[in-house]
């Protein structure tokens, strides 16, 4: 019973790095760009949805936000922030020679991002985790024996919604068919008559949209942020990017969701220290064995970074 | 010499060994995003010896070091496998698992560290970090260094003039793991005192990070990068506090929130490193810079006919 | 006449089903001066790569010197004797001058010893020097520190050539060497080439501006369509119908053969 309910736990956990692990896949597939930012913007939405819940807008334009209220502006600026980083790495890459460090430069930008955002949320509002003021009833129900929260089925909904309506997206709208153009062949995609700058963005705002997506349910699941949460839900999201197949967003469910389960299992068997090893020895695994991990393409990433 | 630079002297020398452990295999071509899992390798090693059989440090040190280089050794053929986005996931991994074993391990103190009873002052540090430029800059001089340099340029045509690129790529991985080792042996007896928590990602992410701002074209930009990451607190502790209240008076913090000063070295890092990527990606020190400067010749002469 | 210096038998390459190359088949005579030509897709530079090595073949037999070499690793050719320069100029862009020269003696000197000692640093080893020698007298007098990136087209062309040159080869395969060149320049890599035959080492040559395979290269191997259409002097090339029928495609090739047809394709 016990592992049953963890299970289901681990299910809502899950979904977090699902999201999050979806936008991983999707900025690798078509950009062929891993996003260290992305943990980031997990973690912005967060923070900043708490510092609004919490104090109100700055300069004092009004008191503490209503919580839903707060969360959607944090998720804002993670949209916000997430543009602002295919600014400043993507929209000025010149790759002149082609070489192997140089197809990295979005990479090491997106670190540079990833320290500046995250040092300025410590500078602005100290390194310790703050209680998230979610919706106060006590909105659990139990279902056959098993506890589930109201907040965390309605997470899971979304995040299904989310995986579709990202689906349909790439695979039925013009813009989705830009995008699968640009994953094929940067080059010819613009020869095509895809417009690149307009469609490049498209992958930011819903990588922004993703990941504060994913920052807002965990506040109001777990009732916690911090300015290290994005560092935990990275990793894991990564991995489970790693297992399910870079580029494939079904992928990254099924990883995000493996992911889920080993971390509950291994929790369960031999204790929360052994999360770290088994989770990253399963990516590293997965990397030199079977790179292109359960559903992914052989040839991205490969050669080209 | 006061105790606190004495402290700041031993830190840059660290930085510049943890630094060339990271050049090498960059100037390869391949980025290395594992650093501090090499470098865990060689603190707890030495740390282990220094502890639990009481041997020299030159032996501590020295065997970390080796530990470290056998690993990368090892590992290298399996990761340099992979290119691109699966290689710097691999290392990032690699590092990871070394620090969760490590975590994991009562031997090695798990969570709690393990204190490390032999004491090395600056000078030791100092000194190694001059050994290691020496050799750096040896190495980059030889035919071995200049088949590094090609590889990262073009691998398939360095193939094509014979060189056997998965050597070199492996041997400049396991030479810099090791030389990663040798900074945490250092760290390990510098500090008395090792930590998981001190070799974790975000350290492997500025080493590579003030590598690459460095120039990763010569053995002189990881001096440059080291240089910058090490003494970047002291030039912030003279010019920080008036910034951050106007700043935090700006953004309308209200009451004291503590913030920690060491994070803005980090905002610097990062806002230099995407200004850097963004201007001038091959680094501050190029190849480039250094000809200009060692014989400040003219114009670039015209071709003459045979 | 002497054994032919490289020889392919019934080369064929396919690349998933496609069949690139076809059941080539001819010699290059030692110290010969060979034009390897046809229209664009043809399988020129798909056969240089065969013969350097960058892949291999799916049928057939290459052999230099007699030895059959289609099974060996592609960082062995250049010890055997087979040089290259490439259609896009691949020298490394941000290693000098000398050291992309120095590069291409990496097959006589990359023993552990060779690997091990420094090039540059307490002054300048006998590589450098033999290097720096070498762009002298190719008429390179460009400052051998420069770092490549840098300079014109056409100085890095030359500085392709001549670092398949230090490799000392037998036969050297230069893939459009006179690409962007205009007509002074076109002359003077002619003589530059000559020269070099001139010492010995057999070139093989893909082409399309056909006044320098007229003035340069005493034999000719045409290919279309990834097949052989004609092997033989360069004297008679353009003369034969099949070469005119690949180039123009119509059955009044003949007639359109006229005094601008120099530049073909």
């Amino acid at each position: 019973m016990l592992l049953i309910q963890q299970f289901v736990n681990s299910l809502m956990l899950g979904s977090v790095y699902v999201t999050v692990a979806v936008a991983f896949t999707l900025t690798i597939g078509v950009l062929n760009f891993l996003n260290f930012t992305i943990p980031t913007l997990f973690m912005l939405a967060g923070m900043i949805g708490w510092a609004l819940a919490y104090w109100g807008l700055p300069f004092g334009l009004s008191g503490p936000l209503p919580w839903p209220l707060a969360l959607f502006f944090g998720m804002c600026v993670s949209i916000l922030a997430s543009l602002l980083v295919e600014r400043f790495t993507f929209r000025y890459l010149k790759t002149k020679y082609g070489d192997s460090t140089e197809h990295a430069i979005p990479l090491v930008s997106s670190l540079g991002f990833l320290l500046v955002l995250e040092n300025l949320v410590r500078i602005g509002y100290g390194t310790d985790a703050q209680r998230f003021p979610g919706p106060s009833a006590d909105l659990t129900m139990s279902i056959g024996g098993i506890f589930v929260r109201i907040p965390q089925v309605v997470s899971l909904g979304i995040v299904v919604v989310i995986v579709v309506g990202l689906t349909w997206l790439l695979n039925r709208s013009r813009i989705g068919r830009g995008l699968r153009a640009i994953a094929e062949n940067p080059d010819a995609a613009n020869i095509l008559g895809v417009d690149t700058n307009r469609v490049v963005p498209v992958v930011f705002m819903l990588t922004g949209l993703l990941c504060g997506l994913a920052g807002a349910l965990f506040a109001v699941n777990y009732g916690e942020v911090s300015p290290q949460m994005g560092e935990d839900i990275g990793t894991k999201a990564i991995a489970g990017m790693v297992v399910g197949g870079l580029g494939s967003i079904w992928g990254a469910v099924l990883g995000g969701l493996i992911v889920g389960l080993t971390e509950m299992m291994t929790i369960h068997f031999f204790g929360a220290d052994t999360v770290q090893v088994a989770v990253w020895g399963l990516l590293l695994l997965t990397l030199l064995l079977r790179p292109q991990g359960l559903l992914g393409h052989h040839s991205i990433g490969k050669g080209k970074l | 010499m006061s105790g606190y630079w004495a402290g700041i002297l031993s830190i840059l020398a660290i930085n510049v060994i943890f630094a060339y452990g990271i050049f090498l295999p960059v100037a390869t071509g391949q980025l290395n995003l594992g650093g501090a899992g090499f470098q865990a390798l060689g603190a707890y090693t030495a740390a282990y010896l220094s502890a639990m059989f009481d041997l020299p440090v030159p032996v501590t040190v020295g065997v970390g070091m080796v530990v470290a280089g056998v690993v990368g050794f090892l590992i290298a053929f399996p990761i340099l496998r992979t290119r691109g986005v699966y290689l710097v996931l691999a290392t990032f991994a690699f590092a990871e698992v070394v620090a969760g074993t490590i975590l994991n391990s009562e031997t090695l103190g798990g969570a709690m560290g393990m204190s490390v009873p032999a004491f090395i002052d600056w000078d030791v540090p100092v000194i190694v970090a001059a050994c290691v430029t020496l050799f750096v800059f040896y190495l980059m001089s030889t035919r071995f260094g200049l088949t590094m340099r090609a590889t990262h340029d073009d691998e398939v045509v360095t193939d094509l003039m014979g060189v056997n690129i998965r050597m070199v790529q492996v041997s400049a991985f396991a030479i810099g793991g090791a030389l990663a080792g040798l900074a945490g042996g250092l760290y390990a007896h510098s500090f008395s005192f090792v930590e998981i928590q001190s070799f974790n990602a975000l350290v492997s992410i500025y080493v590579l990070l003030y590598v690459l701002l460095g120039g990763t074209q010569t053995a002189w930009g990881p001096l440059a990068g080291a240089a910058f990451f090490t003494l970047l607190p002291e030039l912030l502790r003279t010019v920080l506090p008036q910034v951050k209240s106007f700043l935090a008076a700006l953004v309308g913090i209200e009451g004291p929130v503590g913030p920690p000063d060491d994070s803005w070295r980090f905002v610097i890092l990062g806002a230099l490193t995407i200004a850097m990527m963004v201007l001038r990606p091959e680094g501050l020190i190029t190849r480039t810079m250094l000809e200009r400067l060692r014989f400040r010749r003219p114009s670039p002469s015209k071709e003459q006919v045979a | 006449m002497s054994a032919p210096l490289l020889s392919l038998r019934a080369v064929s390459k396919n690349f998933g089903g496609l069949a690139v190359i076809s059941d080539v088949s001819f010699d290059v005579p030692q110290g010969s001066r060979t034009a390897l030509i046809g229209p664009n897709g043809a399988g020129k530079t798909t056969l240089f790569n065969l013969i350097s090595g960058v892949f291999a073949p799916s049928e057939g037999e290459i052999r230099l010197d007699g030895q059959a070499i289609d099974g060996l690793p592609s960082r062995s050719r250049i010890g055997l004797g087979i040089a290259r320069s490439f259609q896009n100029i691949r020298l490394m862009p941000h290693l000098s001058v000398v050291e992309n020269v120095m590069l291409g003696q990496q097959a006589r000197a990359g023993s552990l010893a060779g690997m091990l000692t420094p090039l540059s640093l307490f002054g300048r080893s006998r590589w450098r020097r033999e290097a720096e020698d070498l762009l002298d007298r190719m008429g390179l007098s460009t400052y051998p520190g420069e770092v490549v990136a840098t300079l014109p087209y056409g100085i890095r062309k030359k500085i392709e050539v001549v670092r398949a040159l230090v490799a000392k080869p037998k036969i050297l395969l230069l893939d459009e060497p006179a690409a962007g060149l205009n007509d002074t320049e076109t002359a003077n890599l002619r003589d530059f080439l000559m020269t070099i035959s001139q010492t010995g080492v057999t070139l093989l040559v893909v082409e399309h501006d056909m006044s320098l395979v007229r003035s340069l290269c005493d034999h000719a191997v045409v290919l279309n369509f990834g097949r052989k259409i004609y092997d033989g002097s360069t004297r008679s090339v353009q003369d034969d119908p099949a070469v005119l029928e690949a180039y123009l495609g119509t059955r009044q090739a003949g007639k359109a053969r006229t005094q601008e047809a120099d530049h073909v394709a």
